[in-house]
């Protein structure tokens, strides 16, 4: 069962956990090594701040040469993050390379929470008023950041509600 | 008026240096070489499969062709395993660590 994907995210989930980087933490689900949940703190100083947004990563037998699909699970107002939680980032599309791993792919999306590129909106609200209301758009994430400690608690219930029906 | 400098030839000659041979303090009886290696390459671990490149890759691990697997150096003098280099520039020919347009520089072990 083991494919050089497959062993390429062991390696990737050694290295997490040997040096794992600050403010992010992921790890493969239970049964399937090719769909992880990650956790990213909203960075010190910005309207993100200690926000707890979850992520998913899903990936293919092609990677590392594809990069993974990752969407928030967890309510984001971003300019760059789409209602479904799927993220508009070069790294993540034309200009992936092999050499990223889960570690750099979410240091990449939470240096973007502060950084948008309001020029490819994903979410044109929040590209709006990121530029023209900057005192709405934080009210707005400063919303979101709440939220996502209530997502936190819910998360497990939301699971096992699944496996009942 | 000349004014001569008369150059003085170095007329102190020492000769007071072989007149005794001190005792030798102490003598060599055995040493021991020690020598550090490291491969003579720029980047010893394959960014793309995160595998040293003088083993075999992760694919050819699994396939047991350890011995088929070599090292590629690119003009930007990066080296990844030929296996791995492969398939990636078939997406996009360039460096996956400086983004230049891939050249191949030699390919072997």
């Amino acid at each position: 069962m083991s494919t050089p994907a497959r062993r390429r995210l062991m390696r990737d989930f050694k290295r997490l956990q040997q040096d794992p980087p600050a403010g992010v933490s992921a790890a493969p689900t239970e049964n399937n090594i090719m769909i992880w949940n990650a956790v990213i703190f909203g960075p010190h100083d910005t309207p993100f701040e200690d926000g707890t947004f979850k992520l998913t990563l899903e990936f293919t037998e092609e990677y590392p040469n594809k990069p993974p699909t990752v969407k928030f699970v967890s309510k984001m107002f971003h300019p760059n993050v789409y209602a479904d939680g799927g993220i508009c980032l070069d790294i993540l599309q034309n200009r992936w390379s092999p050499t990223y791993d889960v570690a750099a792919i979410l240091t990449s999306i939470q240096s973007l929470l502060d950084e948008p590129n309001p020029n490819s909106p994903a979410n044109s609200l929040a590209a709006q008023l990121y530029q023209e209301n900057r005192r709405e758009y934080e009210k707005r994430v400063a919303a979101i950041v709440e939220q996502s400690w209530l997502n936190f608690q819910d998360e497990d219930d939301g699971e096992e509600m699944k496996k009942d029906t | 008026m000349s004014n001569d400098v008369e150059i003085q030839e170095g007329e102190a000659e020492n000769n007071t240096s072989d007149s005794q041979k001190p005792e030798k303090m102490f003598t060599l009886k055995k040493w021991n070489a020690v020598a550090m290696w490291s491969w003579d390459v720029e980047c010893d671990t394959c960014a793309i499969c995160r595998v040293q490149v003088m083993d075999a890759c992760l694919r050819c691990q699994g396939e047991n062709k350890q011995d088929d697997c070599v090292v590629i150096w690119g003009e930007c003098n990066h080296s990844f395993h030929n296996c791995c280099m492969s398939l990636w520039v078939k997406q996009n020919n360039r460096c996956p660590l400086c983004q230049q347009e891939w050249s191949v520089q030699r390919v072997g072990k």
